[in-house]
Formats: C-alpha cells, sequence, structure tokens
C-alpha cells in the first residue's frame, strides 16, 4: 500500500466514523428517551449534544478532504508532469 | 472471491439502517401526532409574524400529560407566609391577565414566536407572601419535571405562566394547564403543566435537565453548558 492509499484509506475510516458518531448523537439530542436506554444510560442528552457540536468542524474537514483530495493530487500530478 | 469491506459499504448499511429508523420512528415520535389545528389560532399580532402552535418538537421527558381541570389545583408552597392551593378558574379570575410576544429557543436549534397570555407569577408570590429569605423559585410540573429560576428574575422582568398561546387555550401537549413563559431563557426553562411553585432559599437547587448538564442560569446569550 503506498503513501497516497494509506492516507485516503485512513481518511475514509475516520470520516465513517464521524459520520455515525454524528448520526448517533443527532439521535441522541432528539429522541434522548430511546437513546438514553439503549445506551444503558452513557449516552446522554447533554453529553450527545457535546459530542455532536464538538465533532462538527472536524466532520466538515474530512468530508472535504474525502471530496478533494484524490482530484487535487491528480491536479499538482499532472501539473508536476507537464513542468517536467 | 474475498470479499473487502470498505469503509463506503459499512456507511452504506449504517445509513440503511439509520433510514428505516427514522421511518420506523417518524410516525409515533420523531413527528408529533396529526392534530386538528385551532380554528381561531391567530398567525399574526401588532404586526409580528407568528409561529404556529404546531410547530413545536414534542421532547419532555415523558410525553404529553392530560391533567384533568376539575380535579387540577396550582400550589404556592414554600417560604411563603401563606401556602395557596387555586384551580384552575380561581388562577383565571383573581388577576389581572397579560399578553406578550416571546420567542421560545430550544437548545435542539428551533425557536417559535409565539403570542402568550397569561399572569404574572409575581401577582401569584405576592398574594402569598414571599419570606424575606426566598430567593429561588422552584416549579413542579405533573409530569415530575422540576426547573428553578431567581425571583429576582421572575419580578423584574414581569415573568408569566401562560394558559394562552396565539389566542387558544394552551393544548395538552403544550403544557395545559399553566406553561412558564421565561423570556430570554433556553426552552428548558419553559416548564410545562406547572402544578407547584416553590419558594426556596436553595440558590444550589438544580432542576431535570440542569442536574445533568445544562446551564442553571440559561441565559439565552450564554451557551447552555456550564455553571
Amino acid at each position: 500500500m503506498t503513501n497516497q492509499q494509506l492516507v485516503r484509506k485512513s481518511i475514509q475510516w475516520i470520516l465513517t466514523a464521524l459520520v455515525i458518531i454524528y448520526l448517533i448523537t443527532g439521535f441522541g439530542i432528539t429522541e434522548y428517551r430511546i437513546v438514553e436506554p439503549l445506551t444503558f444510560g452513557l449516552l446522554t442528552k447533554s453529553l450527545a449534544q457535546k459530542i455532536h457540536i464538538s465533532i462538527e468542524i472536524p466532520f466538515i474537514v474530512f468530508l472535504i478532504l474525502h471530496i478533494w483530495l484524490l482530484p487535487l493530487l491528480k491536479h499538482f500530478r499532472s501539473k508536476k508532469l507537464v513542468n517536467e | 472471491m474475498k470479499k473487502v469491506i470498505t469503509g463506503r459499504s459499512i456507511l452504506f448499511v449504517v445509513l440503511s439502517v439509520m433510514l428505516v429508523a427514522i421511518i420506523a420512528l417518524g410516525g409515533n415520535i420523531g413527528c408529533s401526532q396529526t392534530e386538528v389545528l385551532a380554528p381561531n389560532e391567530i398567525r399574526e399580532y401588532e404586526g409580528a409574524d407568528l409561529s404556529s402552535i404546531n410547530d413545536f418538537r414534542e421532547n419532555s421527558i415523558k410525553g404529553p400529560q392530560e391533567i384533568n381541570v376539575d380535579s387540577y389545583m396550582l400550589r404556592i408552597t414554600g417560604l411563603v407566609m401563606n401556602s395557596t392551593n387555586y384551580t384552575y378558574d380561581e388562577v383565571l379570575n383573581m388577576y389581572q391577565r397579560y399578553k406578550k410576544v416571546v420567542t421560545l429557543d430550544c437548545v435542539e436549534g428551533w425557536s417559535v414566536t409565539i403570542l402568550w397570555e397569561g399572569l404574572l407569577i409575581s401577582d401569584l408570590l405576592a398574594e402569598a407572601g414571599p419570606l424575606e429569605n426566598a430567593e429561588v423559585v422552584i416549579f413542579h410540573a405533573y409530569d415530575g419535571y422540576t426547573t428553578s429560576l431567581p425571583i429576582d428574575y421572575i419580578i423584574d422582568n414581569d415573568i408569566l405562566i401562560a394558559y394562552k398561546m396565539n389566542d387558544v387555550v394552551l393544548p395538552p401537549e403544550r403544557g395545559f394547564p399553566f406553561q412558564l413563559v421565561a423570556e430570554s431563557k433556553w426552552g428548558y426553562k419553559w416548564i410545562k403543566w406547572i402544578t407547584e411553585i416553590e419558594l426556596s432559599d436553595d440558590v444550589d437547587y438544580r432542576g431535570y435537565w440542569e442536574s445533568r448538564g445544562y446551564s442553571n442560569s440559561a441565559d439565552l446569550d450564554d451557551s447552555y453548558f456550564g455553571d
């Protein structure tokens, strides 16, 4: 696995984790009467809200990286080849 | 052939499960039940656009409460000279009524602007006679929910307990018979189904959400987390 592939895979997995956490904590805020007992009281409404808010920016950053990383790398690579 | 489980396939499965859950739950929990809009609900008052009664999200701790008005009593207790019990009609008929357009902002991110009609809590308290050491007003609801506010805030800001919204008597899901109009405070201070108003000297008292990580002051200008 090349470094580029490793980075891409890492971003994908981190983004997957962030999406799952974002969805679960979102439900934890609005549907706390269901989520709190389902998580044995671990994910309370306030905790869900704190996590949800704190991962907003990382989520956006990783989403942008996920969408733009490959095209950007291709762009820079083609530029490099042209210059050579 | 070896199957590779990728992040994308996991995400697809998770999103599919979430979608099914949303559809399954949406009818009963995520969305409020289909309600008949009261025919006389007003949507504009003195040039201000009002939200609808149906714009609220149902997020109470035990769901909507049905209170029998015939057996209902509003109790004023704690550090008062005269602990008193009022019937619903007594509360409505004994005191001056007021109207006010106030916006409720929920920590979940939604807000509603409503014309509230009710009476001043300070009038109720004056009748009961607060003792000198009373510093906090603790509100108790029919479903066990509680919250508290400083007595000075209640008096200085002409805080109402409402029995009408948009010219319609509060429906059960909106807090009948009385909801607190905690102006400039986050939504969790707007207690519904009020059954008891208790005066206390316990400035550290924390209500239902306040004891679960939300701010006790609940000022709209500040974060809803903390103190």
